[in-house]
């Protein structure tokens, strides 16, 4: 069940990822190409408040899935990681759980900021809303993965 | 804004109303070491989700009208830099 709850909460990850890049790189200033659009520019290129609600959906979900994985992990990956004297490895994923915490509390803000219609005089704190949430969202993606596989990436 | 005030003050202070204690998959209200190792996080986010709502909802909306949009991502990003380097810890 562990195995099966901790594949979802990874498949839900990405997902997530993927939105929330999309977004965030959407809201980067940037001066109107002339001629066809590069992958970057068509990556860019997506209707950014399209991906609010499912960003504040997703992160919900893979924050709760998070959650329940949480003992499995305290038990059997940080005992591990103590034993290992892995402080930095336990030190990011405290730094983890806490921007996690935050970015829930975010999500609120975050939302009502990305709300249409989108006003031009909430543009600064909307696009540094976004990179924040992605932030977290790339932290807590990278750290998770690392924890998750460290066992076979160390020597 | 509110939330993550509140989280950073219990985090500090290690106020947690409740511990999970996974060996044993009890909730304490109370610290209880022959229960193993205990997660404090899950009452972290509980109080701060708690607290923040009270506070949001005792703000007059007039008063949180006047708040700069700015506000909204420099506390944040405040709360996580203060939060970074209390975690230095860990890496010295």
């Amino acid at each position: 069940m562990i195995v099966v709850l901790l594949i979802v909460h990874g498949l839900l990850a990405v997902t997530l990822l993927g939105a929330i890049t999309h977004q965030a790189l959407s809201v980067v200033a940037s001066r109107a190409a002339v001629g066809p659009l590069s992958f970057v520019g068509r990556f860019r290129s997506v209707d950014s408040g399209a991906y609010a609600n499912a960003i504040v959906v997703l992160f919900v979900i893979t924050a709760i899935g998070g959650a329940l994985l949480y003992p499995q992990y305290r038990l059997d990956v940080r005992t591990a990681l103590e034993d290992l004297q892995l402080r930095s490895a336990n030190g990011v994923f405290e730094i983890k759980e806490h921007l996690v915490a935050i970015g829930l509390g975010l999500l609120p803000t975050y939302w009502l900021f990305w709300r249409a219609p989108l006003g031009s005089e909430q543009a600064t704190a909307r696009r540094y809303l976004t990179w924040l949430l992605a932030f977290i969202v790339w932290w807590s993606f990278l750290v998770g993965h690392v924890l998750n596989n460290i066992k076979g990436l160390l020597p | 804004m509110l939330f993550g005030i509140v989280y950073l003050a219990a985090f500090y202070m290690d106020y947690a109303p409740f511990r999970y204690y996974p060996d044993a998959r009890t909730f304490h209200l109370t610290i209880t070491p022959q229960d193993g190792p205990a997660i404090l996080w899950y009452g972290w986010v509980a109080v701060a989700a708690v607290a923040s709502a009270i506070l949001a909802a005792l703000v007059p909306r007039s008063l949180a009208e006047r708040l700069r949009p700015g506000w909204a991502w420099v506390v944040p990003l405040g709360i996580m830099v203060l939060m970074m380097i209390y975690e230095r810890r860990w890496f010295v």
